[in-house]
Formats: structure tokens, sequence, C-alpha cells
């Protein structure tokens, strides 16, 4: 049996008078320089599903000099099968509250804001619940225990849109903008929210920090290996007998004991196809090739990613084309609409598909390959650059089941 | 020093700039689609994107800084497979089919897409047109939209915030539905569009074109009852050539002025003559409220773009507007009365056509306050377009003359059609009649060039007269906020379009590098050629006070060459 790991996980906290803030202490007692050192030591990625280094990112910030800086937790979480967040919203805020006191101290913000994602009402009741409480014990809106460190905290409800879980769109969003990515360079760390420097940080990244920093649990940065440190909270879904939340130390299991172990296997009768390993924006891992260790390197070898931690069974009972045609479904409504590669090659990837589906016209698999590769390689932001993974991932695993001819990605 | 290599050119650069500015540099062309010099860089149509040398995907050349060291390849075979894709995504966006075609559009003769497609090498077109069922927003009497022919590039967008300061349009929806619309999908004639036509410059779809008159004003100079004059506006005789020659700067008044003959006219007259006129007029204005030192500064009244934006945006200086109507509409004002008297026709039997470089005059000829001066407006592109399908083969054409009456005009006039000149025209009038004596310099150098503001202090007699000229909406409403906070004016030029008329909405489109500057010197070329340089001296115009109007600001004139104003909501 393999045993969670747990940390994030650990024990439900929702009183602030029985919270210690150890982990803020520690990092006030260490200094600016210290945090982000141990922040960067701990080789934490972020886990919202780009996995750049978190301590690099929060050390670039603090270099830059700007009268003010901004901290933004990103808690929009849009990506299909990923439910962490808002478990760590709801069930964790306090963590939540001090990872991001911890980054606004690191890189000497004062203003800080927390943007949930608009159907989480649950996790922004909570948390509305939590910033005032903070608000009353001077935690927040204070200096901190007589420190020179005081944060403002506003938290900001997300109205719908998938791509604002991407930091600039996100952005956006917080200045009342229309939704959608700005060009990059700048990054947010040099001109973010309102041009100032914005460190945008996902929720279980900043809850990561808390733990790196709090002086009960310091194995957490020696856990899994070089590169994959510390724990990753899985959100199990599909045809699995045990689906649900799981926090597991990296490297130490496999994607097939996930499955099989973990997720308790697939339901009675049903046999697994594949998997998608991190949310529908990742390419699909046959059942067969399931055996390798849950990292960053192992997904990064097999030209993978771990994406979000959405893990997502999918069993042979479903129709291959019903599953394309939903994930484009998806992709084509959420496009920003902003640059053409991702706006019109969504849609004629759902339209090719549906032609596909309804008038038996083949698919005529050189011009999906053409329009994927267009929409991955010159779309402007992630969401494009990644949203046909799955659809062509699919294509390329079961051609002869799908009955389509020609190559792919030549 | 940076030092880049681009398609295996070796440049050295000395400061900053896109991969796209380096690359012209090095004299390689990059298809652009989104990309417009003078507005933000937008990054969406992604047809720039070219390989960077260490990189797996594609950067756009728009949006990336070029860095030193880096290897840049702009038409490799990835890069060119890519960009025919993408067009061929574009194109099924644009709508194409039997109704809406390349024959039947705005741009048919000449089609920015058509030209990128040929730059980019398509080949083939695998997929449908996207039928989106919008209809055509015609809410407007100036410009009119069909948005199936849109492609979101957002250019009429940034054109209209970014320079003009208004911001008609915006984005609405998200995915495939995501389209340009004016706010809550009212239509471009219920919002605080000025008219201007700014947008149908940049729309590279020809979905935004203006309303267009020229097939009615061809059916009725086949009516045989109606005496129809028309007038040309200063900024067309330097423009109207560009669409057969495809060149800018050319001065055509000559053939102009055939070609119209050709046409069917009955008579050929000349906008310009109302433009000293209006010198006249709002001269005397000027002279009475410096002297009175009341409802200063005067704000000039002949670019209805500039008119409608001061009705939304600041009615609380409509006072401050001459109120001399525009040369336009008092044209139309005299062929009615006194050309009708003069010539003994029934002026219910005229029709007065004009042809303008401007979009804004089709809605100013409909506006209540001069409804009837004048009854069609054509843009200088609709003169166009009638020129070739009446088969007038026009840069080959004799030169002519414009008819008598209404027909001369000084160089003064012809420097209307640039920003500055109806300053300088002014000045020209109201310094030699403040000092009684004549001006030793007539030109005006501080006015001249194309900045979008210039301010300068003229000294006439040991009067100061402090001027400023702005043109393009966006340094209007920065004058604006300079008066609002206390700068002090007191007579200032202002032209909705940047450069003036001459780049105005019903403009040619551009086909050529620097249009403005080409055009820009062709009007003073013109003036410095004439003989006659100040409106007041204009013989016409002395006869036409001698016999009619008696003298500027008298009644009859009033009655006839000025107007209201009013203040629109925002």
């Amino acid at each position: 049996m393999i045993q969670e790991k747990l940390y994030l996980k650990g024990d439900k906290l929702l009183d602030i008078y029985g919270y210690e803030f150890k982990a803020i202490k520690n990092a006030l007692k260490l200094g600016r320089e210290n945090t982000i050192k141990k922040v960067k030591e701990s080789e934490l990625k972020g886990r919202g599903g780009a996995g750049f280094p978190t301590g690099i990112k929060w050390e670039m910030a603090a270099d830059i000099k700007a009268e003010q800086k901004f901290i933004v937790c990103n808690g929009d979480e849009g990506e299909p099968g990923t439910f962490k967040d808002r478990y760590l919203l709801e069930e964790r805020p306090l963590k939540v509250l001090e990872g991001i006191m911890i980054a606004a101290y690191a890189v000497g913000a004062d203003k800080a804001y927390i943007y949930i994602r608009g159907e989480y009402s649950k996790a922004i009741d909570v948390f509305l619940k939590t910033i005032e409480a903070a608000r009353k014990e001077k935690i927040l809106d204070d200096y901190f225990e007589g420190s020179d460190f005081k944060l403002e905290l506003k938290l900001i409800r997300g109205a719908g849109a998938y791509v604002c879980g991407d930091e600039t769109s996100l952005i956006n969003s917080i200045e009342g903008k229309r939704g959608r990515s700005r060009i990059k360079p700048p990054y947010p760390i040099e001109k973010g929210l309102y041009n100032q420097p914005t460190v945008v940080n996902n929720v279980e990244s900043l809850c990561c920090t808390a733990e790196i920093l709090n002086p009960d649990s310091e194995e957490f940065s020696q856990l899994g290996i070089k590169g994959s440190r510390g724990t990753k909270l899985l959100c199990l879904s599909g045809d699995l007998n045990k689906p649900g939340l799981y926090e597991v130390e990296f490297a130490s299991v496999t994607l097939k004991e996930i499955i099989y172990d973990l997720g308790g296997g697939l339901k009675e009768g049903e046999n697994l196809r594949f998997v998608i390993p991190g949310g529908i924006s990742t390419a699909i891992i046959k059942s067969e090739n399931l055996d390798f260790p849950y990292s960053y390197q192992d997904f990064e070898k097999r030209g993978n990613s771990l994406g979000s931690g959405a893990v997502i069974a999918v069993s042979k009972k479903h129709d291959l084309l019903d599953l394309m045609l939903n994930v484009s479904r998806f992709y084509m409504d959420e496009t920003c609409g902003t640059c053409f590669p991702c706006r019109e090659g969504n849609r004629q990837i759902n339209k090719i598909l549906k032609s596909f589906k309804n008038d038996g016209k083949k698919i005529d698999a050189e011009l999906v390959s053409d329009i994927g590769n267009t929409i991955r390689l010159a779309a402007r932001c992630g969401l494009g650059q990644s949203s046909l993974n799955f659809i062509i991932s699919v294509i390329e695993n079961y051609q002869t089941d799908l009955e389509i001819g020609g190559k792919l990605y030549a | 020093m940076l030092r880049t290599e681009i398609d295996g050119i070796k440049i050295d650069l000395d400061e900053k700039m896109s991969i796209l500015e380096a690359a012209k540099k090095a004299k390689i062309n990059i298809p652009t689609l989104c990309y417009e010099d003078g507005l933000s860089i937008y990054g969406g149509c992604r047809l720039c994107v070219v390989e960077v040398e260490g990189e797996e995907l594609l950067k756009p050349a728009c949006a990336t800084e070029i860095k030193a060291g880096m290897k840049i390849k702009t038409h490799s075979k990835k890069v060119r497979e890519l960009r025919k894709n993408l067009f061929e995504l574009i194109i099924a966006t644009h709508n194409i089919d039997c109704q809406l075609n390349c024959l039947t559009c705005s741009r048919a003769s000449n089609c920015e897409l058509k030209e990128i497609a040929e730059d980019i090498g398509v080949s083939k077109m695998r997929l449908e047109p996207i039928k989106r069922g919008d209809s055509v927003d015609n809410s407007s009497y100036a410009v009119i939209r069909e948005p199936e022919k849109c492609i979101s590039c957002n250019r009429c967008i940034r054109k209209c915030e970014e320079i003009q300061s208004i911001g008609i349009f915006t984005t609405a929806n998200r995915g495939p539905e995501t389209v340009v619309t004016t706010f809550k999908n009212r239509g471009l004639g219920n919002v605080e569009c000025t008219n201007c036509g700014q947008c149908i410059l940049s729309c590279p779809t020809g979905a935004l074109h203006e309303l267009y008159q020229k097939d009615i004003v061809l059916d009725i100079l086949n009516d045989e009852s109606k005496h129809v004059v028309v007038q040309t506006a200063p900024a067309v005789r330097i423009a109207i050539s560009e669409p057969f020659s495809n060149q800018a700067g050319d001065i055509a008044t000559g053939q102009l002025i055939t070609a119209l003959k050709r046409l069917g006219f009955d008579a050929v007259f000349d906008t310009n003559f109302t433009a000293d006129l209006t010198i006249m007029e709002e001269g005397t204005e000027l002279i009475e409220r410096i002297k009175s030192g009341h409802r200063l500064p005067l704000f000039t009244s002949c670019s209805p773009g500039w008119i409608k934006f001061i009705e939304h945006f600041y009615p609380e200086y409509l006072d401050n507007l001459s109120s001399a109507k525009s040369p336009q509409q008092m044209f139309g004002a005299l062929a009615k009365s006194y050309y009708a008297r003069e010539k003994g026709i029934d002026p219910e039997n005229i029709v007065v056509v004009s042809v303008m470089p401007c979009t804004a005059k089709k809605f100013e000829a409909k506006r209540e306050e001069m409804a009837g001066d004048v009854d069609y407006v054509l843009t200088t592109r609709e003169l166009a377009s009638m020129i070739k399908s009446a088969g007038i083969d026009f840069l080959n054409l004799e030169k002519s003359e414009y008819d008598e009456l209404l027909g001369v005009s000084s160089g003064a006039a012809d420097i209307f059609g640039t920003t500055g000149g109806v300053m300088e025209a002014a000045l020209r009038t109201a310094a030699e009649i403040i000092t009684g004596t004549e001006l030793k310099k007539i030109e005006f150098e501080k006015l001249r060039g194309l900045e979008g503001i210039k301010k300068a202090e003229i000294e006439i007699d040991g009067l100061k007269l402090k001027a400023a000229v702005a043109n393009g909406l966006g340094n209007a409403r920065k004058i604006m906020e300079m008066i609002k906070a206390g700068e002090e004016f007191d007579f200032i030029e202002f032209m909705a379009c940047p450069g003036g008329c001459m780049g105005g909405g019903g403009q040619p489109i551009s086909c050529d590098d620097n249009i403005l500057e080409k055009r820009q010197k062709a009007l003073y070329k013109i003036d410095k050629n004439k003989k006659l340089r100040k409106s007041h001296e204009n013989p016409y115009i002395k006869k036409l006070y001698d016999s009619y109007l008696e003298n500027p600001g008298s009644e009859i004139a009033h009655k006839l060459l000025h107007t209201k104003y009013k203040a629109r909501k925002i």
C-alpha cells in the first residue's frame, strides 16, 4: 500500500487563534535574502502547471527596485480535473494566507491579491472569513508581530474564464480589463499589475513555501529527488474506485501505482485505456506505459508534463471521438479570441471533429496536423500552445481505431 | 552595439528594436496583418512569427525585442509552412462567398489580404468560409461596417482609441464568437463616433467603408431636369491620382476637373472658393473676439469630425467655436442662392455634390442645422471608382480650369488641406486687415509640418496672438485639457484627422510610403505657384460681397454662412 505524505494536507486549519504562523515568523527571523535562498534550495517549482522555479521568480522580483510591488495568489483553478487549490482554500486557508505573507515579505510587497475562481463559492466564503479574522488579529493590515512587515490582502472573485488562470490574463482581469494574455516580455515580475513588479504564484506553490519555511517540517525540502522536491497534490478522477485528492512524495510512486493503488484501480468491469496525467492540456499516456516514477523529469523525458496534477483515468467504455469533441469544445469556447491561431485553429478542429462524427467524413490528418502545429508553435500564450496536446495525442495513439490516415507532426 | 544575424545577414544595431524593425533594416520583408505603424503592438495575427535559433516555439517579430547574438530565420521552411496554414485559418473567417467577395469589396483594387497572400505564397485553401450571419451596420450617415468581413485584427479599435482618443469600438465575447463591435452593439450611428473614418484607413479587410453615394450621384447625373454642380475640397486634388498611379504627391487639379466634366457635372467648382470665404468670415470673427476679449480662444469649425468630438466630449466649449460654416456647407448655401440667382436657375433644380477627403462630411451634410445645403458627398475614393467605371483614362487626361464665379481661389485656400493651413490662411488675412499693410512674408513656417501639436506666438502690429494647431483627435483632446488646466490661447486650429484633411478618412488608402509628407508638399507647392495667395485678395470673393453678401458678418452672411452646434451625450 502506498502511503500518502501529509504536509499540505496536514491537519485541518481553520481557527486563526490556534494557528501559530511559524513559517512566516521563521522567514522574518531569517530575513528576506535567506528566505528566498531557502525557497531556491528547496527546488520548488510552480504547481500551477508551468513549473517555473518559485525561488528564482522571487529573487528576480526582489532584485527589482520599485515603489510598489504586488503578490498575486492564483486561485483561478480552471484546468479540467483539477481541484487541489479548491481543497486548500476551503480546508487550509491559513496555510495559503501564510504562503502569501511569506512571498510578500520575501520580495518586498505590501499589497497582495488572491484571485479565486468565481465558481468556488465555498472557497471564497472561507477565505473572506480568513481575511476578516486576520485583519482583526492584526495579522494583516498591521505590522506583523512587531516586525517591519505589513500586508494588505484583497480577494478578487474570478468571472469564469479559463484563460484567466494564465498569469498575465489574470492581471488584466484584476485591473478590470478583458481577460486576455499580455505580450511577454515584459514579464509580470518587471511590469505586472498596474505596471508594477508582480509575483503571481499558484495556491499550492504558496502552501509549499509555508512548509519549506516551517521549522516543524524541515524535511519537506528533502523529499523526492533532485529536480522534483517536496510533495504534490494529485487530483484523481475518472473511472477509478477511489477518486479524490492525494498528497504524494515526488518520485516515490509510479503513475501506475497512483492509478491502481491510490486510486483503487478501475471500476468493476472496466479496463483502462489511457491516463490524462496533468489536466486536459497534457498529452495522454497509454495504459501500458504508466510504469514510471511521478517526477518532473520523468514526464519531461516522455515529452509530457505533470501539469496541474489532475490525473484522469479513462476506461475503454468511452468513445474516443466524444472525448476529443468534449475537449475541443472546451478549448474552442475558452480561447480568449485574441490570437488567430488559437481562436481559429480550435474552431476549425472542432468543426473537423464534428463533421467526422455527424457526417462520417474522414478526418484529413494532414490538415489536423497543420492546424495543430500552427497553434502550438505560434499561439500567444500557454492556453493555445497546449490546447491540442490531448487531441493530437489521442489521434497519434489511436489512428487505426479512429480510421485516420496520414502522418501527424511530420 | 547589438550584433545579430537575420537570415544569414549579419547586422549591427545601435539601439533596442523589435525583430520586425531589425529585419526591415536588413531589407527583409516579414508579412504582418495586425501590426500598423503608430499603433500599439497587438501580437494577434501571428503572421510575423519567425524562428529564433535555440527556441522551439516561434516568436512574433513585432512583439519580440531583438537581443545580441540572436540568430533569426524569417523565412525558413517551418515558418513558411506555418504562415500558409495560418493564412488559411484567417481567410476562412473573412467569409468570401458569391455575394460578398473580392469583386464587390470596397478594397477590390488594393486588398491588403491579397498582398499578404502573395507575400506568403498561399497556394491552397482547404477550409470553408465561416458564416457568422452578422448583419451590416448601416446606422451611420458616414461609415458602414460589414462584420462578416472582419477578422478581429483590432486595428480599428487601436486607431480609434490610441490615435483619436475615442474608442467607439470594442471586442465582445470570447472564443470564436469574439467580435469587434460598438458599445452594446448599438451601431456606429448611435455611439460617440465622430465619423472621421480613420478606422477605414486602418481596416485591412474592407469591413469598414464609407456610406456610398456614388451610384445615386451617377443616377442624378443622368437626370436631365437637374442642374448638378460639384465642388472639390483642397485635399482631393493632391490625392485623386493615387489610385491610378500608386504614388503619392502628384498634383492633378486639371485632370480632376476634366474628369468631373466628363462624368457629366453641369458646373465644376472649387471648395477652395468657400475656403477663402471662410477666412473672411472666420477672420472677421477672430478680430472681433480679440478686440472684445470674449469667447477666446476661437476654435476653427471646418472639420466636422472635430465638431462632433467637441459636441460629445467638451460641450462646455461650444461657444468658442467659430460660428462660420465649413467651406463645404458655405458652398452649398451659395450654390443654391447666389449662383442660382446669377445663373437664373431655380434652386429647387440644383443638386450640390461635393468631393471630399472626408467621411464626416457625409454626416455634416445631413446635420439638421444645415440640411439642404449639400445633397451628396463623395469621398476621394468614391470619385476615383466612378472615374474608373466611366472608362476615363485619368492619368492621361488634358487639364481644365474650374468654372468661374465659385471656382477661383487663392493659395491660402489650397493649404486648408493640411494641418496648419487654415491657421496660416487666416493669419495672412487677419494680419493685413489689422495692420492695413502688406505682409512681408506670408509663409508661417512655425505652423507647418506634421507634428501633432504646434504652438506659436504671432506678433501682428504689437498684438501678440497665441496660436495653436492640432491634428488628430488625440491631439485635440490634449489641447482641450491644456485649456482646462489654464493654458491661454487666442486662436486654435483643430483637424480631426492626422495630417489634417489630406489624411482624411475618405482619402485613397495608402499605396506609397510617407504619403502625408508627399501630399503636404504638393499642397504647399500649389500655394507657392499661385499668384493669388491671400483670401481677401480673391476678386471673386470681393465680387460676392459687393454684389450679394455686403460684408463679412453681415445679416445675410450670417443667414447663409453661419451655423449652431449642439451638446451631445456620451
